[in-house]
């Protein structure tokens, strides 16, 4: 069931405008966040393919008696993905702690 | 007879504890507070356990094994899926309380009717997914107890809708966190214990060399089912119940029923729609030519895997269980590395497959790699105690799969196609629905024998990233969206996606038998194309009407963090 929507736009209507230009700038933040996290992400595995299609010799390289290209694309972008994640969760509350303590400077419920 | 008592245990246990669910959903009052006592880790081992399917279990190694190294991007496309969820959708939309993509719709953009097309594209999407599940199911069974493969549909799917039926499979976080750990049990052990038992990969001149398939010491003895038409791929000269059968270089025969013996050593004839390649050209994830090896196929398929997982029906509904936006950021963090575990051990199953049973080539039944494997690599009790433990995990793959999917299509029916009103009308309905929603992918499955498991499910990643990812993350950043705009990119998106796999399929691309040019790779797998063309339409039209009304309120929702009231915002 969707939340109803109806109190929070009275709310909002009753919202000073601070909150509402804080809010705005902070999803702008996250979105340039998302976005640079999908970039960077996005440069790293969409260089993978080309690599290996433009360097066939990565298939002639043996590691363990695998051919490298067959590692490169098995294992390092799992570990990848994770480190990528933990990197942006981190930066992204950053972001909602410093949006916590802009619009409640009084509020020190939040830990 | 272990692995038969496996799949059994498996699926008594599937049904045991949707019965046990049925009674745990209706003592506790309200399932949100008992999941909030849910830990992210274990809401994480839930997700990646109704994530994991047979496209992930069985599919992965057996289209490894007949394309090659080329199809080991899935697996990557598959967990990079959950980072776009992550950076994008996770935790707006836990904060907005929509759980399904038809509820999302109506939220943000207050149109009836955007949630009706987002219904039927749910119902399109599910029930493309629900049917290589359903293959899955008839391979596995046929595999263990020897039964025709229609058997194996028929008893997961009636055993399935059955359970969904019941409103067992409600709510029942733990059971797929444990399907979690079986699946990754199930793939990790017998892929190590199968390497040490044979001190390595084994005929690294097959796998990596020059060779093509032959027949492994001892010959290959393989069972005709039916008449098989194959291709010789070197000059070769076989006997089929004691029929001599010679061929030169390149010659198509088709053989009779019956036993096919091949000596040691010769080059096995391999099925339709099956290229037999060199271990050299097996083994290059990307490469020159067509197929799809080629980069252009390959970011076709990055793509619809990364924009895709976001709009399956199954997937949004599990981070309900989650308490609030940072929980399920948290908890997509760790189904990321759970499912990267996972994906680890797959590839093994590929690599040995081809060395050790090559008589799928024949057949073209790859798909059943990863169940014959453990009894071919290592006979005996050993083996037979693998094949078990690997049948099991696969059970448990398309079980939790195809009920997640069949509680979002019955679901879906019974509330945004065709509603009842009051408690007893909804609930025939949502029974009724969720019989047909499987019944009908049943049918399809008995004639989909031939399409490989990952191949229906790229379709299914190919409609969801051209129709539900551009209303998610338009809807959730950006302001000027429409209703208007919104339902013109899924139309647009859908149809172009649609029309591109039936014109493919039309000219016989099997999906693995894919032919050699750029044209080929996008009809197989357009969403290189169609994501685009889907987000271009809701942009364009969205700029030509009106936001609505419910715009300021739902972004606000989305992406106030948590723990503050609107009243915060004063």
């Amino acid at each position: 069931m969707p939340r109803p929507l109806r109190p929070a736009r009275d709310e909002l209507a009753e919202a000073t405008s601070h909150g509402v230009l804080y809010l705005r700038r902070l999803r702008r933040a996250q979105l340039s966040l998302s976005l640079l996290a999908v970039t960077a992400f996005g440069g790293l595995l969409g260089a993978l393919p080309l690599a290996l299609y433009l360097l066939p010799g990565l298939s002639r390289i043996d590691l363990l008696g695998v051919p490298l290209a067959l590692w490169l694309v098995c294992v390092p972008l799992f570990p990848l993905f994770v480190g990528l994640a933990i990197a942006y969760e981190r930066r992204a509350e950053a972001l909602e702690r410093a949006f916590r303590a802009l619009v409640g400077p009084d509020d020190d419920a939040e830990p | 007879m272990i692995a038969i008592a496996a799949v059994a245990a498996v699926t008594i246990g599937a049904i045991g504890l949707g019965v046990y669910g049925v009674r745990f959903a209706r003592t506790t009052s309200d399932l949100f507070v008992a999941s909030r006592a849910v830990t992210p880790w274990f809401n994480a081992a839930a997700i990646s356990g109704e994530y994991l399917s047979a496209a992930s279990f069985l599919g992965i190694a057996g289209l490894e094994m007949k394309l090659g190294a080329s199809a080991l991007w899935l697996p990557i496309g598959f967990t990079a899926g959950y980072l776009a969820l992550l950076l994008f959708v996770a935790a707006p939309l836990r904060r907005l309380g929509s759980y399904t993509i038809p509820d999302f719709a109506e939220a943000r953009l207050g149109a009836r009717r955007l949630r009706l097309l987002a219904a039927v594209l749910v119902l399109a999407i599910g029930g493309l997914y629900l049917v290589p599940q359903l293959k899955g199911a008839g391979l596995t069974l046929r595999e263990v107890t020897g039964a025709p493969y229609w058997v194996g549909i028929a008893v997961v799917g009636l055993v399935v809708a059955l359970n969904v039926a019941l409103g067992g499979m409600r709510g029942i976080t733990y059971v797929q966190a444990f399907q979690y750990w079986v699946k990754t049990f199930a793939i990790v052990l017998p892929a190590c214990v199968l390497l040490i038992v044979l001190g390595g990969l084994p005929e690294r001149a097959a796998l990596f060399g020059r060779e093509l398939p032959v027949a492994p010491q001892g010959g290959a003895r393989i069972v005709l089912e039916q008449r098989t038409p194959v291709v010789f791929p070197r000059a070769a000269t076989v006997r089929v119940d004691g029929v001599v059968v010679s061929a030169g270089p390149g010659a198509r025969r088709t053989l009779p029923r019956g036993e096919l013996v091949v000596a040691a050593g010769t080059t096995l004839p391999v099925g339709e729609g099956i290229r037999a390649q060199t271990g050299a050209r097996w083994s290059r994830p990307v490469a020159p030519g067509g197929g799809t090896a080629s980069p252009l196929f390959v970011y076709s398929l990055l793509i619809a895997t990364f924009l895709g997982t976001m709009g399956l029906p199954h997937i949004l509904a599990r981070f309900y269980t989650s308490p609030d936006g940072t929980a399920a950021r948290r908890t997509t963090v760790r189904v990321l590395g759970l499912l990267g575990l996972f994906y680890l051990f797959p590839v093994v199953y590929g690599l040995l497959g081809r060395v050790l049973v090559p008589a799928l080539y024949v057949t073209g039944q790859t798909d059943s790699v990863v169940l014959a494997l453990p009894e071919a690599a290592w006979p005996g009790l050993g083996g037979e105690l693998l094949g078990a433990l690997v049948a099991a995990g696969a059970v448990a793959a398309f079980m939790s799969t195809a009920s997640g999917l069949l509680v979002s299509i019955a679901g879906t029916t019974s509330f945004d196609l065709w509603p009842g009103y009051g408690v007893g009308a909804r609930l025939v309905r949502f029974r009724l629905a969720a019989v047909a929603g499987m019944a009908v992918p049943a049918g399809v499955a008995l004639f989909a024998r031939h399409v490989d498991i990952s191949v229906l499910v790229g379709w299914a990643f190919a409609l969801a990233a051209s129709t539900f990812c551009p209303l998610l993350l338009l809807g959730i950043w950006w302001t000027r969206l429409t209703a208007a705009g919104a339902a013109a990119g899924m139309a647009t998106g859908a149809l172009t996606a649609t029309a591109a796999i039936v014109t493919g399929l039309a000219g016989g691309n099997g999906g693995s038998a894919l032919g050699e040019g750029p044209v080929d790779a996008l009809l197989a797998q357009p969403a290189a194309v169609t994501v685009p063309l889907a987000f271009a339409a809701m942009f364009v039209v969205s700029r030509w009407t009106r936001p609505p009304r419910e715009t300021d309120a739902a972004m606000l929702a989305l992406h106030l963090p948590d723990g503050l009231g609107a009243s915060a915002m004063r």
